[in-house]
């Protein structure tokens, strides 16, 4: 198990988003003599289309390199485009098939969908955030938010509890730092203090999860004498969890609920989802909707690792066969988050509130379609293309909604309910964004939401939780009254005197495309199914 | 006699336990910033403990625990650093560091 230099390419994405960092970064650097207002936007405007720019490519490398949209063919005539042909097979023969790297990196479909995924949702937000840009040090604003999608890449990668923690860690230092950008507004120097103290603790309690995961995996592995290994990566870990003991297993049980506590708040799930109202409300919305896209998603892939690679044996069930193991844990999860998340969400009269609670919502969606995980082969990897369809239509959800209410900040619109009174006639495009996300999100027949919800729905059904799903399909019903709130003043309520609402060209088009995808994959599902379904498969 | 002989394994474990409730204790009864920052130390320090003694007295062979406890210590520093920094942005817009006076962002 050494590493090669043909491993290189396998970690290309994460390495081109390092690279890409310190490129903007130094952009910067060799403009600062620019500094009066004028300049100082056109020094942003730089870092947001170098970062675009960038991230796009990162993004096609990965779509070429993960080969699961397709596989080029081996080489054949000559043509004009055989040049680039080419260049696509050197990527994709750095493919998935070898195992982890080093025992610790696993570059698997699950990597490629989660890398398409989060560089996708950060290539969306630098979008968005060109025409939205901080008061001060854009480029800063850009390497941060590509460092946090580099963590996060890892961290969707991690078959290791060092690497699991050190990328947590990368995204999550980002993210703070991104939550509270622009210090000189209260509100978002709160945000960014609030976020960093749930975020510190939640680490350590996730840390102190991790070190009693290695002490049971050290006290059975090091006292057999066999060859050295890590005790810290999850085929450890699992193997030791295989052969434990009864009082073992209660450390493990321990140590995995401390583990799910730490990354639960990552997710928002009650009772660790204090912190999300107020971050989203007081960052700036682009930020809030990297948070709300990315880090939600890119905390579900690490539960997936740590939960399918390292603790197979102590799934347990959350049915009618029983109630245990960390299968159980998710579903109280679940539960609380769907329960309370929705009847919080209720009484907001802020928007981006209100979208927070239904982003905690979400969370428990997200928790109920990780409980089928460890089950039986055909049902699991069925759950697991559930789960990231899920994922891949929240994401673009989330995105599209919390990127309106930026355009809408941008353009001057205050917070409140009432202040997107009569917004389809202030900004047509604004309004139908808005109203496909949020009934995307609140799962109505002909969009992406209503076939991703009805996936993990059955998915939980089929793994005994039917409980679980008659309490989350009533809360859906519940979360219609609060969606439908945002929905009247947009459609219902005059616009009176208030001001038409303008939009950048950039931000207008990303906006459509995000909504039109929504409408797409709801009417036509089967194609991103089947990616899902690839990317399950493709061990 | 060596240390190992001496101190058992499970009474470190269960300094690290006190040592990790009492940071917990502190992050949930502060009220200063700087107070819930030092409960956190608290609490990852409790972590390296607990790291520490897993890899001298079960595996002392390997270095896995020892590298865990080292990528700890450096990245308690950074957020330490990223905490302290945005304590000072907190205090510069609203002089006080009081966690409970931390009540702008309400619905």
């Amino acid at each position: 198990m050494m590493f090669q230099i043909s491993d290189v390419p396998r970690l290309l994405p994460e390495l081109m988003l390092a690279v890409l960092a310190l490129l903007v970064l130094g952009s910067d650097v060799l403009e600062r003599w620019a500094d009066d207002p004028a300049a100082r936007r056109e020094r942003g405007r730089a870092a947001a289309q170098l970062t675009g720019i960038g991230l796009g490519l990162i993004w096609l490398v990965t779509l070429v390199q993960g080969g699961l949209a397709f596989t080029i063919a081996p080489a054949g005539a000559a043509g004009p485009l055989d040049a680039l042909l080419s260049l696509g097979r050197n990527l994709q023969a750095g493919g998935a098939e070898r195992g982890a790297l080093l025992g610790a990196f696993a570059t698997d479909g699950i990597t490629v969908m989660a890398r398409l995924l989060l560089i996708g949702a950060a290539l969306v937000v630098a979008l968005l955030a060109g025409d939205h840009l901080p008061d001060a040090h854009p480029a800063e604003f850009f390497t941060l938010l590509l460092l946090a999608t580099l963590g996060m890449c890892v961290m969707a990668a991690a078959q290791e509890l060092i690497i699991a923690f050190v990328a947590l860690e990368c995204s999550s230092i980002a993210l703070y730092v991104l939550a509270g950008y622009s210090a000189r507004q209260p509100a978002a120097a709160e945000a960014g203090m609030k976020y960093l103290l749930f975020g510190v603790v939640s680490s350590a309690v996730l840390l102190y999860g991790m070190s009693l995961a290695y002490g049971v995996t050290a006290s059975i592995g090091g006292a057999d004498g066999g060859p050295p290994r890590v005790n810290t990566s999850f085929a450890a870990i699992a193997e030791a969890v295989r052969v434990a003991d009864v009082a073992q297993r209660g450390a493990v049980m321990l140590a995995v609920t401390l583990m799910i506590a730490g990354v639960a708040y990552k997710l928002a799930l009650v009772p660790f989802h204090s912190w999300a109202p107020d971050v989203y409300q007081g960052a700036s919305p682009t930020v809030a909707a990297f948070l709300a896209a990315a880090s939600k998603t890119a905390g579900v892939f690490l539960l997936v690792r740590v939960l399918t690679a390292a603790f197979p044996d102590v799934a347990g069930a959350a049915g009618a066969n029983g109630f245990t193991g960390w299968a159980a844990l998710l579903a109280l999860l679940a539960l609380s988050t769907l329960v309370l998340g929705n009847l919080a969400a209720l009484p907001q009269d802020v928007t981006r509130r209100l979208l927070a609670y239904s982003s905690i919502s979400h969370a428990g969606f997200l928790a109920l379609a990780l409980l089928p995980l460890g089950g039986a082969a055909p049902l699991r990897d069925a759950a697991s293309a559930a789960l990231l369809y899920y994922l891949v239509v929240a994401l673009i959800g989330s995105l599209a909604a919390f990127g309106a209410l930026a355009a809408l900040q941008a353009a001057g619109v205050a917070d409140r309910l009432e202040d997107l009174a009569g917004l389809r006639q202030r900004n047509p495009l604004l309004a139908a964004v808005l109203t496909i996300a949020i009934a995307s999100m609140a799962g109505l027949p002909p969009l992406a939401g209503f076939t991703a919800k009805f996936a993990v729905f059955v998915g939980a059904w089929e793994a005994g939780a039917a409980w679980l799903v008659v309490i989350a399909l009533v809360t859906t019903v519940i979360a219609l009254a609060y969606y439908l709130r945002v929905l009247r003043p947009i459609w219902m309520q005059p616009a009176d005197d208030r001001p038409t609402v303008s939009v950048a060209p950039v931000t207008a088009v990303t906006l459509a495309l995000a909504a039109l995808a929504l409408i797409a994959l709801g009417v036509l599902p089967g194609p991103l199914w089947q990616l899902a379904q690839a990317a399950v498969l493709a061990r | 006699m060596s240390m190992i002989d001496a101190v058992p394994l499970s009474w470190v474990l269960t300094l690290a336990a006190i040592l990790f409730c009492i940071g917990l204790f502190g992050v949930i009864v502060r009220r200063s910033l700087i107070g819930v920052l030092f409960g956190v130390e608290l609490m990852l320090n409790a972590v390296n403990i607990n790291l520490i003694a897993f890899w001298r007295y079960l595996e002392p062979n390997l270095v896995a625990g020892q590298v865990f406890a080292l990528f700890i210590i450096t990245i308690a520093a950074a957020e330490a650093a990223v905490g302290l920094a945005m304590v000072i942005a907190v205090y510069r817009t609203r002089r006080t560091i009081v966690a409970d006076d931390m009540r702008n962002l309400q619905g």
